[in-house]
Parts: structure tokens; C-alpha cells; sequence
């Protein structure tokens, strides 16, 4: 089974931070405190979008061909997520 | 099924749904030539005497051009994203569907027969009809159905408008709600126009 990466708390619903890495070669474990990466705040959706998007050139056609969507349905989705990007990006962490 | 019957334009929009709603269109206006069904502007639906067909392609086509135009100028002037013309027009021209049922529902003598008995009981304009009720109850059945189609049209109307545009919640709904008064008052009077050019 995929183990979906938890972003926000499931007990607060607060944005979720990396506390540890881990080695599975050598076993070592990294403690700190760091930011996830911008596309890791996203949902597994949007990212699957995004990697679609890059895999099909950047194109909203082939990408509405590929999700069998019309070309504004498309554009909005990517609309939104540029939206939603921005936000992240403006937002104090 | 919903989003198929009320939000089409999730999956067509563009060069497809303008050639499908072009030909609906036609159809629409050679379906009302025949049914005597005219659409004097955006909303209304009325039968009419035997108007000449340049009469009936015109209206429908004004009817659809009308309103793609100001939406059109509206998503250009306050959408956030690249509209394109073709989405706009396109899927306008497809959301006129359900009228196309509606002309073709004019084809059922029950409703021009009980326009004459309304005609003749209200008016004292015509001759006596003779209706039955179950005719009468048809008529009625057919009207509600036609209101329906009616209100169907603008909920696509709308979606296209909200999916070729991008624009959403109350903007979208205050955008569309002026385009349609504003339309509907231009094709009014065009449809005024258009009969006067009709040789008595």
C-alpha cells in the first residue's frame, strides 16, 4: 500500500514540519527542524497534475486530452493551483 | 450525470462544442420555422404566424451572439486568466441546447390549440376551440416542460460563462446577471426590428 505524506496535523490541522531524516543504508538519523518543500505542501492531486503538466511540455491541450477535460477546465485547474502556489509562496512561515 | 446535463463544458468547450452549437442553433431555427415556435429574445419562447426562415436563423443566432459578446468583454476585462473567444462563443452557442427541444415541442398541436382557446376566451380575438381537457392538461404539462428548458438553458448558460471565463462566485453571478438584462433588452428590440423587415 502507498503511504500518503501526511501535510497538515491530523490533530490540529496545522502545517506540518520534517523533524527527522532518516538512512535506511547506514541508519542515520538527522534531527532538526525543516520547512517541507513548496510542491510537498500541495495535495498528491496537484502535484500529479504538475508532474502531467511538465511531462506533457507544458501544453494545456495535451494535458485536457490526457484527463479527457476541455481546455478551460484545464486552464482553470492550473489557474487555481498558480493561485494557490502564490499563496504558499506569500505566506510567513 | 448532473455535471454532464448542467456543467457540459467540464469535458467540451472550444472548436467542438462552437461546431455543435452551431449546428444546434440551425436546427433550433429550422425547427422553430416549422413548429411556428419563435424565441422573440434570450429567454422568451412564443409561436407565431408563418415568419419567413431567414427570420428564425437570424433571431437565434442574435439570441446567441448577443450575450457571448458581453460575456466575452466581461471575462476579458475582469478574468485573471487567458480567455480565449472560441471557449466563450462555443460553449454559449452549446447551452441553447434545451431550446432546441423546446422549438421541437412546438410541434405538438395541443399548445397552438390552446394559444386560440386562450385567444378566443380571454381575448374574443378568433374562432370558438373546441379543447378537451386532457388537451388542456397536455398544453399546461407542455408549458411547465418548456419552463423548465428554459431554466435549464440559463443554468448552462452560466456554466459556460463560470467555465470559459474562470471567473467565480458572487462576481460571476452579478457579471451574468447584468450581460443577461442587457441582452435581453437588445434582443427585444432587434426581434422588433427583424419582424418589421418581414413583408406583410
Amino acid at each position: 500500500m502507498e503511504r500518503k505524506l501526511p501535510i497538515t496535523c491530523p490533530s490540529c490541522e496545522a502545517k506540518l514540519k520534517v523533524n527527522s531524516l532518516h538512512c535506511e543504508s547506514c541508519s542515520t538519523t538527522i534531527s532538526g527542524m525543516f520547512e517541507l518543500p513548496l510542491l510537498l505542501k500541495l495535495s498528491r492531486k496537484e502535484q500529479d497534475f504538475i508532474l502531467d503538466f511538465v511531462k506533457a511540455s507544458g501544453s494545456l491541450k495535451v494535458m485536457a486530452e490526457k484527463l479527457k477535460l476541455s481546455y478551460p477546465t484545464v486552464r482553470n485547474m492550473l489557474d487555481d493551483l498558480i493561485g494557490k502556489i502564490d499563496k504558499l509562496q506569500n505566506t510567513p512561515q | 450525470m448532473m455535471t454532464f446535463l448542467f456543467n457540459p463544458f467540464r469535458y467540451i468547450a472550444g472548436l467542438r462544442s462552437l461546431l455543435a452549437g452551431i449546428a444546434v442553433l440551425f436546427l433550433t431555427a429550422v425547427a422553430g420555422y416549422f413548429s411556428h415556435t419563435h424565441f422573440p429574445d434570450i429567454l422568451s419562447v412564443k409561436l407565431c404566424p408563418g415568419f419567413p426562415l431567414w427570420y428564425f436563423v437570424l433571431q437565434v443566432f442574435t439570441n446567441w451572439l448577443v450575450i457571448s459578446v458581453l460575456l466575452y468583454v466581461a471575462a476579458l476585462t475582469l478574468s485573471t486568466s487567458s480567455v480565449r473567444a472560441i471557449d466563450v462563443f462555443g460553449t454559449q452557442a452549446l447551452a441553447r441546447f434545451p431550446y432546441l427541444l423546446t422549438a421541437l415541442m412546438g410541434f405538438f398541436g395541443a399548445l397552438r390549440k390552446f394559444g386560440k382557446y386562450i385567444m378566443y376566451v380571454q381575448f374574443h380575438r378568433g374562432e370558438p376551440v373546441d379543447l378537451s381537457s386532457g388537451e388542456a392538461t397536455f398544453a399546461v404539462l407542455l408549458m411547465i416542460i418548456s419552463l423548465l428548458f428554459s431554466i435549464w438553458t440559463i443554468i448552462l448558460m452560466f456554466n459556460a460563462f463560470r467555465v470559459s471565463s474562470n471567473i467565480k462566485g458572487g462576481k460571476a453571478i452579478a457579471l451574468f446577471i447584468v450581460a443577461f438584462v442587457v441582452s435581453m433588452i437588445a434582443t427585444i428590440f432587434l426581434s422588433r426590428y427583424y419582424v418589421s423587415l418581414i413583408p406583410q
